[in-house]
């Protein structure tokens, strides 16, 4: 051949192979899984075209959860032991195993009858902070759904749970109680442009539903927040465009929107809702929600509060979703906070004033430049200068932290208790009202309502009110933590079950026998978060002022049958009070605890005999 | 060129002349193609930071190793025995094919974390290199005493 035939070929032969090898596709691996529930409409692109132009976005997004929220099931996407190991609850069994590549759950043929077992293989496993759910994936004639399996990975505990002991209801031998369908459920907010698609009427699994569902990225990826990224990707495409002005449309940048949009990106998921008007909800299960960031969300949809009428079930489901005083008291409610407070209409203050979506602690993401009441100063200034004159705590303590006071943690969710995102001021006698956890007693665990309540009126005037009574029943003169424990409903008590082991608390750890004793006895709790939030709280305590029970507190299983609980509780409080003399210091004389460390056991009874005023079930 | 009168030497240094020019010919237009897929953000290339790797180790290992096969060529003429010249340029022409084409290869439905299995050739070709680096430096070694002596 010439030489400059040869020489010919081989500078055409390149890019014919790159041709040829980008054509033959890209990672076919996952380009498969992918496949089938992906979705290019109303100009969604997907986050692995954001990534060809913005690599450091891509990779500070993809370390955090939103972008793990939602996973096909792989070695490196799945977080639970499918070890093969028995996971017993109410008196039945599952199984998590590995086939294969293949992740399995062998699991009850029916919710509460019979002992027969089926298989389940995991399609979509959902979570990845707190904890991991998994789904399987249900023909339903030529369409499918995803249905979620009743074990869960926690990643904390390290262990399997049984979905029913994660919400705040009592013990429920039903294992199919939360089979809820991801096709109209987890769909909405934990994807990116959800289409469910739904071909008949939605309903609860088991039934006939049928769905074609599709979104834009699984999990929450760059075009839940910048906006469908189609017409902004293929202007840039054009590398002499790049260096232009930007033509067509932009991509959204939350920072730079209106306050009220800005928080509405957020709010789009982080603010449970309803369809505005609501008749329009038959829609969103045919073509997703309609908002867009950059929109107002309240064009598109109605938050829920208290007095929201439900679109259907259970009339008091929303009431049962607040404080009395309207305050969210579950997670997923962070835009009622923000909306409530003052700090939004008066100060403009956003989602973005704390939180950062692309650096930070994945673990919360507030912005690392501003660190701990930096958050809160950054506006406030002139409280930062004077700490001691408006807290009245000494400023180097917890108790002086903007946030405990302002934003205290009274919001349950996916088993455990974050800050409520109403800045506000905290009332005891507004709170003792409003059968709402209160934030001075969520530290100073050993006082009462009305002692918070007379030195708020000391420090700020009589617009603080005396304490009258307390919405649950309960004799005002004991601590708030210990009487909430036991007499409040299962969203106070888990709050203050949480609170009692918080190393924030003002009590001493080596003070607190009376805590440890009353968290024993929520250890017996019927409400299965109430009781891992005890016995987390009681771990907690044991480490920072140790009794010797450690061993103890760590074999107790919080979703262990009815009689082997109400013997963890009498075992623990045996060791306690074997083991609290001479550690702990005397409790004081309100908190039913003898001073050889014996609980009053007919006072409390008498305590959490008025949680039969308050049962509640809250799914989330 | 022939400085060992021995005419069967031209051939060896032909052979790597000829793959070192067709190795540049290959890698500096594959260059420019990785390019132009940055250029116009061609997803289905920069989506895989596995398979931007290794064609990019391809492309600098191509241009890199057809400079060596050029040097080759051009200084094969003054090694002695012709043989031993021969053998070596055909290990070194291998060496120098076979690691730009596994790490192309490697690239070419890879899964997200691996290469493919095309990837093999680069040690293999990798050992090649090695081999006749070995032999050209034993050669120039022997050829350097050879000359002290005379």
């Amino acid at each position: 051949m010439h030489p400059s035939l040869a020489f010919a070929a081989a500078a055409l032969a390149a890019p014919l192979f790159v041709v040829t090898a980008l054509h033959l596709g890209h990672d076919p691996a996952a380009h498969r899984a992918a496949a089938g529930l992906v979705h290019r409409n109303g100009g969604y692109v997907g986050a692995a075209t954001c990534r060809t132009c913005h690599p450091d976005q891509h990779a500070s997004w993809a370390r955090t959860h939103h972008a793990t929220m939602t996973q096909r099931p792989s070695p490196s996407t799945v977080l639970g032991e499918f070890d093969g190991r028995t996971v017993r609850y109410e008196g039945r069994q599952g199984r998590p195993f590995r086939d294969g590549e293949r992740f399995v759950m062998e699991v009850p043929t029916s919710g509460v009858e019979g002992r027969g077992h089926r298989t389940a293989e995991v399609a979509l496993a959902v979570g990845s902070r707190r904890y991991q759910q998994y789904f399987e994936r249900q023909p339903r004639g030529d369409s499918f759904a995803f249905v979620r399996l009743p074990l869960l990975w926690h990643v904390e505990q390290r262990r399997w749970l049984h979905i029913n002991t994660v919400f705040l209801g009592p013990d429920d031998p039903d294992w199919s109680s939360h089979a809820a369908t991801w096709n109209e459920n987890c769909i909405f907010c934990h994807n990116t442009a959800p289409e469910p698609r739904a071909r008949a009427t939605v309903g609860r699994a088991g039934e006939a539903a049928q769905f074609d569902s599709e979104v834009a990225d699984l999990g929450i990826a760059c075009e839940s927040c910048h906006g469908p990224g189609g017409e902004h990707a293929e202007a840039r495409r054009n590398p002499l465009a790049r260096y232009g002005p930007e033509p067509g449309a932009k991509a959204v940048d939350p920072a730079r929107l209106d306050p009220a949009r800005s928080i509405s990106v957020c709010g789009q998921c982080h603010g449970a809702r309803l369809p505005n008007p609501p008749e329009r909800a038959a829609e969103w299960f045919r073509t997703g929600p309609t908002y867009r960031p950059g929109d107002l969300l309240l064009d598109h949809v109605t938050p829920i509060q208290r007095d929201t009428p439900p679109l259907g079930g259970d009339p008091e489901q929303n009431q049962l979703r607040f404080w009395g005083d309207g305050t969210a008291r579950l997670s997923a409610y962070e835009l009622q906070g923000v909306l409530a407070s003052p700090c939004h209409p008066k100060g403009g203050m956003t989602c973005l004033h704390c939180h950062t979506m692309h650096a930070g602690d994945p673990h919360g993401q507030l912005r690392p430049d501003l660190p701990g009441d930096r958050l809160c100063t950054q506006c406030h200034e002139a409280i930062a200068r004077d700490v001691q004159k408006h807290t009245h705590h000494d400023p180097a303590r917890s108790g002086a932290s903007c946030l405990d006071c302002h934003m205290p943690r009274v919001v349950y969710g996916v088993l455990e208790i974050h800050r409520s995102h109403r800045v506000e001021n905290p009332d005891p006698a507004r709170d003792a009202a409003a059968g709402r956890p209160n934030a001075c007693t969520l530290c100073h665990t050993d006082q009462t309502l009305t002692w918070a309540a007379a030195k708020l009126g000391e420090w700020w005037g009589p617009k603080y009110r005396t304490v009258e009574r307390r919405a649950d029943g309960a004799p005002l003169e004991l601590p708030d933590a210990i009487a909430s424990l036991h007499a409040g409903d299962a969203a106070v008590r888990a709050v203050y079950a949480a609170a009692l082991g918080r190393d924030t608390a003002a009590v001493d750890p080596a003070a607190t026998a009376a805590q440890r004793a009353h968290l024993a006895v929520a250890m017996g709790d019927g409400y299965p978060s109430v009781r891992w939030l005890a016995q987390r709280s009681l771990q907690r305590l044991e480490a920072r002022a140790p009794l010797g029970i450690d061993l103890l507190l760590r074999v107790l299983d919080w979703q262990a049958g009815t009689e082997d609980r109400r013997r963890a509780v009498f075992t623990t409080l045996d060791a306690i009070a074997k083991a609290g003399p001479g550690r702990l210091g005397p409790p004081p004389s309100t908190a039913l605890l003898g001073a050889d460390l014996r609980l009053d056991l007919p006072a409390v009874v008498k305590l959490t005999d008025l949680q039969g005023r308050n049962l509640i079930s809250i799914g989330e | 060129m022939n400085t060992t009168n021995d005419p069967g030497s031209e051939r060896p240094a032909r052979a790597a002349l000829v793959a070192g020019w067709l190795l540049l010919g290959f890698s500096l237009p594959l260059g420019l193609t990785l390019e132009a897929l940055h250029a116009l953000k061609v997803d289905v290339y920069l989506g895989s930071a596995m398979r931007r790797e290794l064609w990019t180790l391809a492309h600098a290992h191509g241009n890199l190793l057809g400079m060596l096969c050029l040097v080759f060529g051009l200084f094969a003429a003054r090694l002695p025995e012709a043989r031993a010249v021969a053998r070596l340029g055909r290990v070194l022409v291998a060496g120098a094919c076979l690691m730009p084409l596994g790490f192309l290869l490697g690239g070419v439905l890879n899964r997200e974390g691996d290469p493919s299995p095309g990837i093999l050739l680069v040690p293999l070709g990798g050992l090649l290199l090695l081999v006749a680096l070995f032999g050209a430096a034993v050669l120039t070694l022997r050829k350097g005493r050879a000359g002290g002596g005379r």
